[in-house]
């Protein structure tokens, strides 16, 4: 314990004492350019108003978004220009935009349609019991459709079951920590960091070594929200809160079921895009992905062109194959993921400074126990895209001369150091609504559906209050 | 005050009939924004505008409806609700800030209950004697005895499961499960055909919830019909939530002599009836408290709260008779 503390304490110190220029090991190809840490307060800036704006302005909000995002992202590209130069700034927004937002918002985007094409007709009624069904249901789909795809999948069930209970934001917040999120630790289609690990290498189906860890987290985490529920349920009762349960029999059946097709045909796409890359005729002499240039050194490769033209055709073949009454019934507005793509956009490029940083200053982070790579990756994970954040620490990890365990194309890394990168980047997501892609979206879906959910720093509160002791437990079982 | 409090009350019914439009308008079937019994939103939501700290709450409630409108594909339909929703949020805004009183009384409570006879209680409600009461405490008799002295219909446990039980058969649905009735915390067999036909017919709920849930049907329905003296079931709460105007007894007497009493009518040794009791109690105690989030027995949760030891099965039956008695002519 004692090893412990000094090290979140050494960690906290670096942290503080860096605020000298640092090498942005991104840009390391073109020159070795030093990238000062004020340039992140956009992105602080940006994540602020995420937090705050809907609380103190909220109409405001809602109207000006993209403006605001934009706002910020032109607060990061005119000084990184006027620093690095016009050139460098241009290639570093491109190559954001092109090779990390592009495949990302088309993912959810195809997600978000077929999910949405899919009804679930039935009166269950959301009771604890089945609540905890649902949510052990979600959590197992998420490693086999992803969590974007399970959360999308699961979601508009999940609300309508509990339509007739007043209490039930605490269903969400749980449902956001273990279907999009915890869920997706098994296999490389559940998380996109897993999925970056595959293609560095790492076996299909090792994932599966985080099984245990999957069972203890969902375990707790399903005990906890059972009885958070059961009381809650209580308390809906006791107001006189009740199902219509006056039909004998429960009438269950989905429609629009053949989209199934099209949720396989995008994880298809998905794992065609971390395997193509790999295969020789997508390369090039010298081993590069080969693809469409843009700018600089920014090009789109033909795997990323692939996988957007298989996840589009699937939206497509979805929205023309499914009748347009049970989006109705789904209440299938665009609004989710409009302000998904808005504020990610803008997450996405203000964010690469700090990504930059990190990239420089991994490998001196002075991180080589299990336990600091789960914390470390996990934190920063929370807030910064977890994709870049594994990597990171999977190279930093490939760097420190382990003589057994995984190997990957970046070198060698101990089995306990990979499970540990991977439960910080994949489990850490649900530390904030922007830790990963699906938590915004469910937010987004449950406020459109009469669901009042925490804010920024409420949901932040939920993950302090519920997932930090779960990650101790984690630490002190697994990682010591 | 009176008219502040109309006011608050037009504009709640408002806000409930916009949500209602506006979930219409969108076409979903995920579930409108309030979900709960007319009546009851309506009252909450009135209640909200004039107990003013919990305005931030009214606010949020209708930033949902908000969230929702702004989705309707009509752009006619839209803008028509979103201007209400405009002038919703502008009358609230000029609502006065105080509607303070001093008067000790719980006008909400009050207006439900049937002793308070004076200003609140219509020819047209019928009258409904809610009792709870220890075992032991001769309340089932006190009960039984008050029914026949206001010429009205005994519902118990037994009666009450028989009823259920004929609806139910009635229904052609599972009947069996209402033996579980009055034990959710006895022990549960783990029948897997059963559980799995139990779930199927009350829709994913646990059996006890969903006969607790016809029962709240079931007195909600005989209590407009029919007058009637109801022990148990939680009555008391069910009506109170569908703002059911009925008086709420509870009776109780000193362990000793609910011990001595429970060992001469049961035939009990002494060591068995104070176990027995006690189990009683904390069946009937867990019980209530699941259902109602209140304690059992707590004074404030009831009218009137009797002694029985004090008075006797005759004189106790007199004295909620006399209390009765005082009101305006009933239908009975």
């Amino acid at each position: 314990m004692r090893k412990c503390a000094a090290f979140f304490v050494s960690l906290g110190m670096m942290l503080l004492s860096n605020v000298v220029p640092v090498f942005a090991a991104g840009t390391s190809e073109h020159a070795a350019v030093s990238v000062p840490i004020w340039m992140c307060i956009p992105f602080a800036g940006l994540l602020l108003c995420i937090a705050v704006l809907p609380l103190v302005a909220g109409e405001w909000w809602e109207k000006h978004q993209p403006l605001a995002v934009a706002g910020w992202a032109i607060l990061f590209i005119v000084p990184f220009a006027v620093v690095f130069g016009a050139g460098m700034a241009t290639e570093t927004v491109l190559e954001c935009l092109i090779n990390d937002y592009l495949t990302f918002i088309v993912l959810l985007f195809g997600l978000f349609c077929v999910s949405g094409n899919i009804t679930m007709e039935g009166d269950f009624a959301g009771s604890p019991g089945v609540n905890t069904g649902l949510l052990l249901m979600g959590t197992i789909l998420a490693s086999c459709i992803g969590t974007t795809g399970a959360s999308m999948l699961m979601i508009r069930p999940v609300i309508k079951m509990n339509s007739w209970r007043r209490h039930k934001r605490h269903l969400i917040v749980f449902f956001i920590f273990l279907v999009s999120n915890m869920g997706g630790c098994l296999t490389p289609i559940g998380d996109p960091p897993l999925l970056m690990g595959f293609m560095r290498g790492v076996p299909f189906f090792w994932s599966l070594h985080l099984l245990p860890i999957l069972i203890f987290n969902t375990a707790i985490l399903l005990f906890v929200f059972y009885h958070l529920d059961k009381k809650r349920y209580r308390r809906d009762i006791a107001r006189g809160r009740k199902p219509d349960i006056s039909k004998p029999g429960t009438e269950f059946r989905i429609e629009g079921l053949h989209n199934l097709i099209f949720l396989v045909m995008i994880v298809a796409a998905v794992i065609l895009s971390g395997t193509l890359p790999n295969l020789p005729m997508f390369q090039d002499t010298a081993g590069n992905v080969l693809g469409i240039h843009i700018f600089g050194e920014v090009t789109l490769g033909f795997p990323s062109i692939i996988e957007i033209v298989i996840i589009l055709l699937a939206a497509f073949l979805s929205f023309r194959t499914t009748d347009v009454s049970i989006r109705r019934r789904n209440h299938f507005t665009w609004g989710a993921i409009k302000e998904v793509a808005v504020l990610f956009i803008g997450i996405f490029i203000t964010m690469q400074p700090a990504l930059m940083i990190l990239k420089a200053n991994g490998a001196e982070l002075g991180i080589t126990e299990p336990y600091q790579m789960f914390w470390v990756t996990g934190a920063l994970s929370s807030f910064l895209d977890n994709t870049p954040t594994y990597l990171v620490f999977l190279t930093t990890a490939g760097t420190l001369g382990f003589q057994s365990g995984i190997a990957t194309t970046l070198g060698t890394v101990s089995i306990p150091a990979l499970t540990a990168i991977s439960c910080g980047a994949v489990f850490m997501g649900a530390n904030t609504y922007i830790g990963n892609a699906p938590n915004f979206m469910v937010k987004a879906i449950a406020d459109e559906n009469g669901i009042r959910m925490p804010s920024f720093f409420g949901y932040m509160l939920w993950s302090l209050a519920v997932l930090i002791p779960v990650f101790i437990l984690d630490t002190l079982v697994f990682f010591l | 005050m009176q008219d502040n409090r109309e006011k608050c009350r037009e504009l709640a019914a408002r806000i409930y009939e916009l949500d209602g439009e506006v979930y219409r308008c969108v076409g979903s079937s995920l579930g409108r924004t309030f979900t709960g019994n007319k009546e009851t939103t309506i009252k909450s939501l009135a209640g909200m505008m004039y107990t003013r700290p919990q305005g931030h709450l009214l606010r949020s409630e209708l930033a949902l409806i908000n969230n929702m409108a702004r989705t309707i594909p009509d752009v006619k339909d839209r803008h028509r609700l979103l201007d209400e929703y405009a002038q919703i949020l502008k009358e609230i805004s000029e609502l006065p800030d105080s509607f303070g009183t001093v008067d000790i009384i719980d006008e909400e409570r009050a207006r439900l209950n049937t002793a308070n006879l004076h200003q609140k209680f219509s020819k047209d409600d019928r009258l409904i004697v809610c009792i709870g009461r220890s075992h032991g405490s001769a309340g089932n008799d006190i009960g039984f005895e008050l029914a026949k002295a206001l010429k009205i219909n005994y519902y118990d446990a037994e009666i009450f499961t028989q009823v259920l039980e004929r609806l139910e058969a009635e229904n052609d649905s599972v009947n069996d499960a209402l033996q579980h009735i009055d034990k959710y915390s006895s022990k549960r067999s783990w029948n897997l055909k059963k559980m799995f036909q139990e779930f199927n017919r009350y829709h994913g709920l646990p059996t006890q919830d969903a006969i607790f849930f016809n029962q709240s049907d079931l007195i909600c329905s005989m209590a407009k019909k029919e007058d009637f003296v109801i022990m148990g079931r939680c009555a008391d709460m069910i009506l109170k939530n569908n703002h059911i105007p009925h008086i709420s007894i509870f009776i109780d007497a000193p362990f000793e002599l609910r011990v001595q009493r429970i060992m001469a009518v049961n035939n009990m040794k002494f060591k068995e009836a104070v176990h027995f009791l006690k189990k009683m109690d904390k069946r009937h105690a867990r019980y209530y408290n699941f259902y109602t989030s209140e304690q059992w027995g707590k004074a404030v949760n009831y009218d009137l709260c009797i002694n029985s030891a004090s008075y006797g099965l005759e004189e106790t039956v007199e004295l909620i008779e006399r209390m009765i008695a005082q009101k305006p002519k009933h239908k009975h």
